[in-house]
């Protein structure tokens, strides 16, 4: 495996003007140290000096060294909510471009929701996707299993089975199990096999035919609403399963300030219940469907302000434990209907990197809390015990992104690694297949919604697991 | 970047009217004074008059309607423009690609404008955003968003009755949450600057935030008539009579329906209005919906003066714009060469 040497970077802990070298070999992070400490030639193997790469007799590369000129190095991202579309909906997006969208995005490890076609629901299917994103230089990707045969709620999937060939977490994705029966014996049988439940708080008859939050702007669009109820009421029945099972239970994308009371005191109970949020839940309401913009239509709905400045402080008081992208791209077609017969869901992932920056000055968050939301905190929930923390340290698995987080926002649309350019679906406007984010040409939240928030950043470089793939530096 | 509004064209001027929201007092007062205009056709031996003479109005129905396509239909054709009626009520599964592949249909027939009533809100907005420049778009009805012209001609009767809305006390009964008729009546009156907008009916029946729209929310019916100038019925839909919506129709009557003792409650020259179809002994007493104080006919007949003002408003605004810009054109061509 190649050894990489990144030099002359910038750790977000340290001071702003020092610089570090990082060394990368066989996946793991064995050197971090002040900037010409580390002499790649006197590392083993290595005899000629040429500067930049090093060629071994095979004609690959031994050592590839970067000189980043100040980047910013932070671990890669892990996504706990990321609909990569293939197999199915390859005409949305595929394991190949949406990998290659969240790597621009930040993550360097994606959980792929179940809601493919077919479900992620038998070994095949993992292996499927498993090859499919090996072929793919882009974000590792775990399957998220889906809890249900078909995520039709009625027969359990074999979770076990699953879990031994690589799924760290099941749930229904956008597809909640209607009968209490069913879940509750699903939260016994994922209990047992110790997997985590990663589940939307969703009641499918409150919520009805309901394709916006029951609020103002749906009355005043007559949209058919989703009450606060629909997630409260299912939210409630799912904490008091996981009281009676003792399952994991990760909350995955809250939407409403009564779930995050919930969560809490659910959190206080001393239950193991986690939750997170999609990005875009904090910073989009309701208020952003004017005019039947379609833009906006999300499976989790955008709720009212109130909603929304809750979710904001269950990240600053850690009630809320991860942010997700809750990425959905979808093909054109999607949106072209009146807004309920649109599809649901934004592309996210090229947006995600200056959406995730201006939280901490919003949220007045530490860097670490910052960092946690979307590294040790999803890592934790997965179990995944090598993935880097909030802090790159030796000895951790090296997935890492190099970014300029004050880069003014362009075309995230580069050549990939393998020499094909990705996101050529989508006109040039970003990495991502989808085009279905209101986000596109957007300097500043204020040409969106009601806050002035400046958008900046830029992921240059990412490393998977000690592999360069993603550069455009 | 929030979506501009689909109706107006470039110059600020009304090219679609699909919702009344958005609209200010001075564009509907102008409809209004414009209709005011064609009322007097109506009652002229002769009653055409030839502004869309030559142009093609298609009628596109994506839900069953008699009543207001043969409003729109008539208006259409007092304005001297050939109608096509197009039903297109089909399956509940025409989804977007199909509908924009209609609508594509029946542009390469070359029609002038498109009266267009479908089941999903913010159908007409989609068809207004997508549809050829140089044709004019109606929302004859989108789901539960809005019905604008239905809203226009009970704010016609309203006006030709009592004058200025400011010192109106108007009471709207019933199921608010699944009615177009009442947003576009409550966003033309909020609009108008209508004194007092209050609305009746259980909880089942009105949607969240309800008073976001204006209004104030009166579940005691009796209370809410003390005052009335207008009070405006709205029609119960069957299924939910047969849904947990409502326990009963008869129930609904009692504690909800318009009788003549409680209209007695209200102002004694209260107009009682309704947009049909009514239901009789549900909403409304039949002797009120036939009594003096009933304006529910003159709602309809109105209705043809109110679209025609409507049309040919949108028709005169868009040949006013494609002058300005041939004129423009010109001009350029004559600078240039």
């Amino acid at each position: 495996m190649t050894t990489l040497l990144l030099t002359g970077i910038r750790l977000q802990h340290e001071q702003a003007d020092t610089r570090h070298d990082l060394l990368v070999e066989n996946g793991v992070i064995t050197h971090i140290e002040t900037a010409g400490v580390v002499n790649p030639q006197a590392l083993p193997g290595i005899s000629d000096s040429d500067e930049q790469q090093l060629a071994s007799t095979t004609g690959e590369p031994d050592i590839i060294t970067i000189q980043t000129n100040g980047l910013l190095v932070l671990p890669g991202f892990t996504d706990l909510y990321g609909r990569l579309r293939e197999p199915g909906f390859s005409r949305k997006g595929t394991l190949a471009s949406e990998t290659a969208a969240a790597l621009a995005g930040g993550f360097t490890t994606v959980l792929c929701a179940p809601d493919t076609q077919p479900a992620i629901d038998t070994p095949a299917t993992v292996e499927l996707i498993r090859q499919r994103a090996a072929d793919a230089p882009g974000a590792r990707v775990i399957p998220m299993a889906a809890l249900t045969v078909g995520l039709d709620g009625k027969q359990l999937s074999e979770l076990a089975t699953l879990k031994a060939v690589g799924c760290l977490a099941a749930g229904q994705a956008d597809r909640p199990i209607d009968n209490a029966n069913v879940l509750y014996s699903a939260m016994q049988y994922a209990a047992s096999v110790d997997l985590p439940l990663i589940m939307t708080a969703h009641d499918s008859q409150l919520a009805a035919n309901g394709c916006a939050h029951a609020g103002a702007m749906a009355t005043r669009l007559g949209l058919p609403g989703i009450p606060v109820a629909a997630e409260s009421v299912a939210l409630a029945r799912l904490i008091e399963l996981c009281r009676e099972t003792g399952c994991r239970l990760h909350i995955s994308r809250v939407s409403s300030a009564r779930a995050v009371g919930m969560i809490e005191r659910a959190k206080q109970d001393g239950l193991l219940v986690t939750a997170d949020v999609g990005i875009g839940h904090l910073y989009f309401t309701d208020a952003q469907l004017a005019g039947f913009d379609s833009r906006y239509h999300s499976a989790v709905p955008f709720r009212s302000a109130n909603d929304r400045q809750a979710l904001r402080d269950g990240i600053r008081r850690g009630i809320i434990d991860a942010i997700c992208s809750d990425h959905a791209p979808h093909d054109a077609d999607a949106s072209l209907a009146p807004f309920p017969d649109t599809e649901s869901g934004l592309a996210v992932y090229d947006h995600f990197l200056p959406l995730w920056l201006a939280l901490k000055p919003l949220l007045e968050l530490s860097d670490e809390q910052h960092l946690n939301v979307v590294t040790r905190h999803p890592n934790a929930i997965l179990c995944d015990e090598l993935a880097p923390g909030a802090i790159l340290k030796v000895g951790q698995r090296a997935d890492i992104i190099l970014i300029d987080p004050d880069a003014e926002l362009t075309d995230l649309s580069v050549a990939a690694t393998d020499g094909t350019t990705q996101g050529a679906a989508c006109a040039g406007h970003g990495v991502s297949a989808g085009c279905n984010t209101p986000l596109i040409g957007i300097r500043n939240l204020n040409q969106c919604t009601d806050e002035a928030i400046p958008l900046t950043g830029r992921v240059h470089m990412a490393i998977v697991g000690g592999e360069l793939r993603r550069s455009d530096y | 970047m929030s979506l501009p509004d689909p109706q107006f064209n470039q110059f600020g001027k009304l090219q679609h009217f699909i919702d009344i929201n958005g609209l200010d007092a001075a564009q509907l007062t102008h409809i209004l004074d414009t209709a005011e205009g064609f009322a007097g056709v109506n009652e002229r031996t002769i009653k055409s008059v030839p502004l869309l003479r030559g142009k093609t109005v298609a009628n596109i129905f994506f839900e069953n309607s008699t009543r207001t396509r043969t409003a729109f239909e008539l208006a259409a054709k007092r304005l001297s423009a050939d109608v096509l009626n197009v039903d297109l009520v089909t399956s509940s599964t025409t989804k977007g690609e199909s509908l924009l592949d209609t609508l594509r249909v029946l542009e390469a027939l070359q029609c002038d404008m498109f009266i267009v009533r479908h089941g999903e809100s913010g159908a007409a907005h989609f068809i207004a955003r997508h549809v050829a420049p140089g044709i004019n778009v109606v929302n004859g009805g989108d789901g539960q968003h809005s019905h604008p012209t239905q809203g226009m001609l009970d704010m016609f009767t309203i006006r030709r009755h009592k004058g200025d809305f400011a010192q109106l006390c108007i009471v709207i009964i019933g199921d608010i949450r699944h009615s177009r008729v009442a947003r576009s009546d409550i966003a033309a009156l909020v609009a108008l600057g209508a004194g007092e907008v209050r609305v009746v009916g259980p909880h089942t029946l009105m949607p969240a935030d309800v008073e976001s729209l204006g209004v104030e929310i009166f579940p005691d019916i009796d209370k809410a008539l003390v005052g009335a100038d207008v009070i405006m019925g709205l029609r119960l839909q069957k299924e939910r009579m047969r849904s947990a919506t409502i326990p009963s129709p008869g129930e609904f009557y009692r504690f909800y329906g318009l009788s003549p003792e409680r209209l007695a409650m209200a102002k004694p020259d209260a107009l009682v209005m309704h947009p049909g179809p009514t239901n009789r002994g549900v909403e409304i007493a039949a002797n009120v919906a036939d009594g003096p104080q009933s304006v529910i006919l003159e709602q309809i007949t109105w209705g043809i003066a109110v679209r025609m003002a409507v049309m040919s408003i949108i028709m005169g605004n868009s040949e006013a714009a494609r002058a300005t810009l041939a004129s423009n054109d010109a001009a350029a061509r004559s600078t240039s060469a």
